[in-house]
């Protein structure tokens, strides 16, 4: 029941007094009032735009936050208000729905703000009115496709990582030609050749001078015959061998044969093969002559080149009933006009309207405005009733006309938003990974410079920036200090992503003997500046180059560096005490690994207390973890 | 030769316009749309209620209570009065199973005291005052001034049947047990046999009175809507 109603509620029960005196038996007792207090003005301050209203209104729907007693969690006593850190633009709405039980959608906010509000303030989408209902669905849904759209793109930028068998990878070649050279080579070349074959079968008729003793023009087929040839079995050889490996990468033969393109692909090249397959035969050469005509569809392939063809196909398909009725409504004015035409030229003598179907030819040509000339009306009657044919014919054909450009101008601008999001969304892809990797470097910076505001020498190398670090806001303190701690839990630590990629290629490229001096190398911010700083624990990144294998040949120079330089090294304690008593370390697991700012596979993280130095190795190698930054 | 037949064909085109003509004269076709008539929409009546202190003197409403109810009666109905048609709806969406557009029509009539075929703030308040703060003969003789239906001062049996018909419209077809034809009737006679003293055929309103008081039930249910507002 709507708000307004129930304020007529006391209204209809008064009026049930008029049932008393009929009453067959004797009424219920009343239910009992609960007095909820006076009804008193609510003042809304919502980010400074007050709004007041009445209790009871805000309380006609109790399962909103407004409505119930989850408004009390947001009053402030000071002012005796309530006050909420939300939009007041679009909180006019929200409260309006209270007032008048409908809830409109303004068309020039946000959706995705819009829904948020609503989310907040607990109040269920489904119950705007009608009004704005239409509004609102279509603009969810834009916004979930533009959603799905960015999502689909992102899953396949990440492919690019390997997983993919050669078959798939065959077709993703295919359908993308700009992933790899050879997809790309692969375009062009079936590109040319459907470009030569088309014009091959357009030079082959052009009559050619023929030899002087010829008493007939000869057409360059039949002239070049052997050469037309050579040049279609090549054309036909391409397009096969292109089919098939389309046919074999396809995830789905069955949805791939049903599909257009490949249709197309088939009737191109049939012509050849049943024409190999045919002999001279008298009786099916005319038949086989048809078949050539259907060499012509190889343009048709042009449209996987072509994305402006597709939109045109596209456009088609989907005006179909427009052009249905463009059809429909033809045809009707021309049997009613060719009709109208024979009779009126029956009674002219040698006139060219033998019969209707004759007058058809007129008709058409008439009101498609060709005039042609080689039919024309001779009697009065017939001219005026063939202006009024060609007149009708402009307006006929007008009518559908526009339908189907704005169809096709919808199409082809969604097509150009598609485009144009996929060229932002590097940049915003950009942005992102800007913006996280200078989070990290923030972090990294923030650490170096010393958490516990000890500038050491490399302060003054750094003065500038130990500046920028002592005026950091809170918010970015706690944040780092946040970062800290994590750190010390997983016993891993954060670096850039430069050291973590060096880390991974030694990983492939390192060889035992180098393993040191790439290890010592590998580390920028590594042993030479660790040694300076007491408590702060530099990232071994070496330490996975090293382990491959199990070298402790250098996992002892590593600890013996280590501990030559760090004595005092108190972070990782449990580790770095066993380097000070034991100086050969075969079995220290070593979780140097240290973690670059990615994505968190799903191996957790371990922090090796104390492992065996059998599965030392292992454990290194599958302690890549990456931990996600920020 | 050419002159007969284009005259021929001249002949048939202006017989078929003529009939067509013909036709859309009659008003069995028409040609275009707007050929209807666009109708005068009549603004609505607007109207504004007497002051808060002569209602306030009129009826036995505090000012708070006027307050309240004119917010809600303005909210529903923004210029003001209801007609008939708003009265019916609202009163309809109370009763959601059955009919109540009927009943909706004789509490309209009761409503209306001016009879001018819209009920405004100052009637609402009015009948509410009554029915509400009222004593038992002004309530009572509200209740007759409803089942009156011609107000003539009788209630004949025709007018109580339909009286009780339109109640038991209300409560719809899914009723246990279920409604038969003669349930209505049937109640008539009852209330008749009740109320109609000399058994003459109508009820007065001294009757109505009469034997209501005599009643305990319905006595105890006049009080049962005091706490309404």
């Amino acid at each position: 029941m709507a708000a307004g109603v129930a304020a007529w509620l006391p209204f209809a029960r008064a009026a049930a007094i008029g049932w008393m005196p009929v009453a067959s038996a004797p009424m219920p007792p009343p239910p009992r009032e609960k007095r909820r207090g006076q009804d008193g003005l609510i003042i809304l301050n919502v980010s400074g735009t007050r709004f007041q209203t009445w209790r009871n209104t805000l309380e006609r729907y109790p399962d909103t936050l407004l409505g119930s007693t989850e408004r009390d969690f947001f009053f402030h006593e000071e002012t005796n208000e309530y006050f909420f850190d939300r939009d007041p633009d679009i909180f006019r709405h929200i409260l309006n729905f209270y007032r008048t039980g409908k809830l409109h959608y303004p068309r020039h906010e946000c959706i995705s703000a819009y829904d948020e509000e609503l989310a907040f303030f607990g109040i269920i989408p489904e119950i705007i009115g009608d009004c704005c209902y239409e509004e609102y669905k279509d603009r969810r849904r834009e916004n979930t496709e533009r959603i799905q759209d960015d999502e689909e793109n992102e899953n396949n930028k990440d492919l690019v990582l390997p997983e993919l068998s050669f078959r798939e990878s065959m077709w993703r070649a295919f359908e993308n030609p700009h992933t790899s050279t050879m997809a790309l080579v692969f375009y062009y070349v079936t590109g040319f050749f459907i470009a030569v074959s088309v014009m091959a079968n357009v030079v082959e008729t052009v009559p050619c001078s023929s030899g002087p003793n010829r008493a007939k023009e000869v057409s360059c087929g039949e002239r070049y015959a052997l050469a037309f040839f050579c040049l279609d079995t090549a054309c036909v050889m391409i397009f096969t061998v292109e089919y098939l490996l389309r046919l074999i990468a396809a995830p789905s033969r069955y949805k791939f044969v049903k599909s257009v393109m490949s249709i197309i692909d088939v009737v191109a090249i049939m012509p050849y093969y049943i024409g190999l397959v045919m002999t001279d035969n008298e009786d099916v050469s005319g038949a086989f002559v048809t078949l050539r005509v259907f060499r012509v569809f190889r343009i048709f392939k042009f449209s996987r080149h072509s994305a402006g063809l597709r939109i045109l196909g596209y456009t088609l398909k989907s005006c179909a009933s427009e052009l249905g009725f463009l059809l429909f409504s033809l045809t009707m004015a021309i049997i009613i006009f060719a009709t109208v035409m024979f009779y009126a030229e029956k009674s002219s003598s040698a006139s060219k309207f033998t019969s209707i179907p004759a007058a058809f030819w007129y008709t058409i040509v008439t009101m498609t405005t060709l005039g042609y000339g080689d039919m024309v009306p001779k009697t009065i009657m017939g001219k005026i009733f063939g202006s009024v044919c060609s007149l009708s014919g402009v307006l006929v054909i007008a009518l559908p006309v526009p339908v189907i450009v704005s169809n096709f101008s919808r199409i082809y601008h969604q097509s150009q938003r598609a485009e144009k999001r996929r060229a932002q969304k590097k940049t915003r892809l950009a942005r992102i990974r800007a913006t996280k990797s200078g989070g990290a470097n923030a972090y990294l910076q923030y650490k170096r410079n010393g958490m516990l505001a000890d500038a050491e020498e490399e302060a003054s190398k750094e003065a500038g920036k130990s500046l920028v670090c002592k005026i950091n806001p809170t918010f970015e303190t706690q944040h780092h200090h946040l970062l800290h701690c994590l750190e010390k839990t997983t016993n891993h630590e954060f670096v850039d992503e430069q050291t973590y990629e060096t880390n991974c290629m030694e990983v492939s490229l390192t060889k035992p003997s180098m393993s040191r001096s790439s290890s010592l190398s590998s580390s920028p911010h590594g042993l030479s500046s660790c040694c300076t700083r007491r408590n702060k624990r530099k990232s071994f990144n070496v330490s996975n180059s090293n382990m491959v294998g199990g070298r402790r040949g250098s996992i002892q120079e590593l600890s013996t560096i280590q501990i030559t330089e760090r004595p005092m090294s108190n972070s990782r304690s449990s580790l770095n005490a066993k380097f000070e008593e034991t100086l050969p370390l075969n079995s220290e697991e070593q979780s140097y690994i240290t973690a670059a700012v990615i994505s968190m596979p799903t191996p957790p993280v371990t922090t090796p207390e104390g492992g065996d130095s059998a599965s030392s190795p292992d454990f290194l190698q599958s302690n890549i973890v990456r931990v996600s930054a920020l | 030769m050419w002159e007969t037949e284009g005259l021929q064909t001249l002949g048939i085109v202006v017989i078929v316009c003529a009939s067509l003509k013909l036709l859309h004269l009659l008003g069995l076709i028409s040609f275009s749309e707007d050929s209807v008539e666009d109708e005068l929409e009549l603004s609505a009546a607007r109207h504004r209620p007497e002051a808060l202190e002569q209602l306030e003197a009129q009826t036995r409403f505090s000012r708070k209570e006027l307050q309240i109810l004119y917010r809600g009666f303005k909210n529903e109905c923004p210029s003001g009065v209801v007609n008939e048609d708003t009265f019916k709806e609202i009163y309809s969406q109370f009763f959601p199973q059955g009919d109540a557009s009927t009943y909706a029509h004789f509490l309209f009539d009761a409503f209306d005291t001016d009879h001018n075929g819209s009920v405004s703030f100052e009637d609402f308040v009015m009948g509410l005052s009554i029915l509400l703060r009222g004593t038992v003969q002004e309530k009572l003789n509200w209740a007759f001034n409803l089942y009156d239906i011609n107000k003539d001062g009788y209630v004949t049996k025709e007018e109580m049947l339909d009286i009780i018909k339109s109640i038991y419209d209300m409560m719809g077809k899914c009723t246990y047990p279920t409604l038969k034809e003669e349930t209505p009737r049937q109640h008539v006679e009852i209330f008749f046999q009740k109320m109609d003293k000399n058994r003459d055929g109508v009820v007065t309103i001294d009757e109505f009175i009469d034997c209501c008081q005599n009643d305990e039930n319905i006595m105890k249910s006049m009080q049962l809507f005091e706490n309404v507002i």
